[in-house]
């Protein structure tokens, strides 16, 4: 029952038309720009640039990235939860991990592309209107700068709802199973959890590593919750009392040196 | 020493357990890869724990927002390859490695191998993050050449052969010549001309790299890259290809004579020289077992 199967990803949708998706009210115009804004109709340029910018990326970035986050949700909350019986709580730590993982894989794969196509974009919109090259340089810069995030959003956004849709499609399975076994009055237990095929794993584990039906507790649960408290963005100054890294390369590093050796 | 196993086992468990609570997991994540060497089994204790790899993924997700613009510090560069010495355990184990294939976690690593950035955070980030993949492809598996295919695994490779120091390179040449010695990755790299001339445009600049080094030039990136040529010429139309895109320097004894020390080496270029055709410059190798070209395989 819990064979493995392909998260159904290229079976959604694609995500919402760009069209919908910045909306006037969302764009920044900073007010260091004085009047050009004004000049330039930068209220009706800016949101058409954004649309435009996010619409030539976004539907490989979400479409590869929910495609993996939904892989690696799907294989390892069916590995956590093979010994829980209520499918309320695998949905919900499958929806918290595959939204994290989608919009962190979307984020750091559209960052830079959609940087360069909003300068492209808006550079294109406001040629005509400005003669000065750098000062064209400069008004991009700052509308750029003040509206990458925003693109960002609509993408990591249009990733994690496309991300929670497709996991639920891939689980339903396993979701059905646990409403079955509860209304047959049998217990649940994932069988495939228990009985590797052919390993020794996990059944020689150490016992309190070994997956026990109904043995996941509150702090277990806590590391799903955790998805959501990972910062989107860089923070701006290091956190204070960072304690510095010891010299040399750091153990991580020697592993990879290790592999040459034979 | 069954007593200190025992001990070793209780303390390796207890550190997984505490992989999943933020407040002791930068101490576990430190003491876990210090034991990796002397602990087999950790990579199945990781991988069958209740979210410990869900906790590791945090780790890796966590990093990605300072990674452009680059503002990776080294602590947290350090706490992000401890955690991927970890996956490098899960990713060598057999029997964890389709487990770590089939939930894609490699993918993961991408955006590290993607990074431009010189700075040492950055360079143990990348290098620690192809011994993952290093790891994967040392036990010769068509699977993992196959999986690693499907992605885009060899411009990675091939970028931090251009911008990586010595050891980010070797690590990586290492990569692409274990896929090249699988069947399936040869006919990949081969099957078009433009991926044939990006893998040789890349190796061929790091050997010319090697000749202008103040130092002598690094015997085992020379290694790899003279292996990965060798294998190339077992390919027909890259032999033909070779024949004019070969660089020179290997051609020039004055340059291979720091290979003096290394019979292996000096056997493998003497037969690519030969299976291109310069038997001269094979025979000037005094490798004497090489005596004609090896047979082409596949077409």
């Amino acid at each position: 029952p819990s064979s493995p199967q392909p998260p159904s990803s290229q079976a959604g949708q694609p995500p919402a038309s760009p069209g919908q998706l910045s909306g006037q009210g969302h764009v920044i115009i900073n007010p260091s720009l004085g009047d050009i804004p004004d000049r330039l109709m930068l209220k009706r340029h800016v949101p058409a640039a954004v649309d435009r910018a996010i619409g030539e990326i976004i539907t490989p970035v979400v479409e590869r990235s929910v495609t993996i986050a939904c892989y690696t949700t799907y294989e390892l909350v069916l590995k956590d939860f093979a010994g829980d019986p209520d499918e309320s709580r695998l949905r919900k730590a499958a929806h918290l991990m595959v939204s994290s993982l989608a919009g962190s894989l979307s984020l750091v794969t559209a960052k830079d592309p959609l940087r360069i196509s909003l300068t492209n974009q808006l550079r294109q919109m406001l040629q005509p209107q400005v003669s000065d090259a750098a000062m064209l340089d400069n008004i991009v810069s700052v509308l750029v700068n003040d509206n990458l995030d925003l693109g960002c959003t609509l993408i990591e956004r249009a990733a994690t709802d496309k991300a929670v849709r497709d996991i639920d499609k891939s689980l339903q399975a396993a979701y059905d199973e646990r409403i079955k076994a509860r209304q047959a009055g049998k217990p649940w237990v994932d069988p495939a959890a228990y009985h590797g095929a052919g390993s020794r794993f996990p059944g020689s584990l150490p016992e309190g590593l070994r997956p026990r039906p109904g043995g996941i507790q509150a702090h277990h649960l806590r590391v799903y919750e955790d998805f959501t408290r990972i910062p989107r963005t860089a923070p701006a100054v290091p956190p204070p009392g960072t304690p510095g890294a010891p010299p040399g390369a750091p153990d991580g590093a020697a592993a990879a040196a290790a592999l040459l050796d034979r | 020493m069954a007593a200190s196993t025992l001990g070793d086992a209780q303390q390796v468990e207890s550190f997984v357990h505490q992989l999943i609570n933020p407040a002791t997991r930068e101490n576990a994540l430190l003491e876990l890869s210090k034991k990796r060497e002397n602990f087999p089994e950790l990579a199945p204790y990781l991988w069958h724990s209740f979210g410990a790899i869900a906790a590791l993924l945090q780790e890796i997700v966590a990093i990605y927002p300072l990674l452009s613009p680059p503002s990776l510090t080294a602590h947290a560069s350090n706490r992000v390859c401890n955690a991927l010495a970890l996956l490098q355990c899960v990713a060598s184990h057999n029997e964890t490695r389709a487990l770590f294939l089939q939930a894609h976690i490699p993918l993961f690593l991408y955006p590290f191998l993607q990074t431009m950035s010189k700075t040492r955070p950055f360079e143990y980030l990348r290098l620690t993050s192809l011994g993952v993949i290093g790891a994967l492809v040392k036990v010769d598996d068509t699977d993992v050449i196959n999986f690693l295919l499907s992605t885009e695994i060899i411009p990675l490779c091939l970028r931090t052969m251009e911008i990586g120091t010595e050891l980010s390179k070797t690590v990586a040449t290492f990569i692409v010549q274990k896929i090249l010695l699988d069947d399936v990755g040869l006919n990949y790299i081969c099957a078009t001309a433009e991926r044939f001339f990006a893998v040789g445009a890349v190796l061929g600049n790091m050997v010319v790299a090697q000749a202008q080094m103040v130092d002598q030039p690094s015997q085992r990136l020379l290694k790899h890259i003279i292996r990965c040529y060798l294998r190339l010429s077992d390919n027909p139309r890259a032999r033909e290809a070779l024949r004019s895109c070969l660089p020179e320097l290997l051609r020039n004894t004055q340059f291979t004579a720091c290979l003096k020390n290394d019979d292996t080496t000096r056997r493998w270029l003497a037969q690519l020289l030969m299976n291109v055709g310069f038997s001269d410059s094979a025979a000037a190798l005094g490798a004497p077992d090489v005596v004609q070209p090896s047979p082409v395989m596949g077409a």
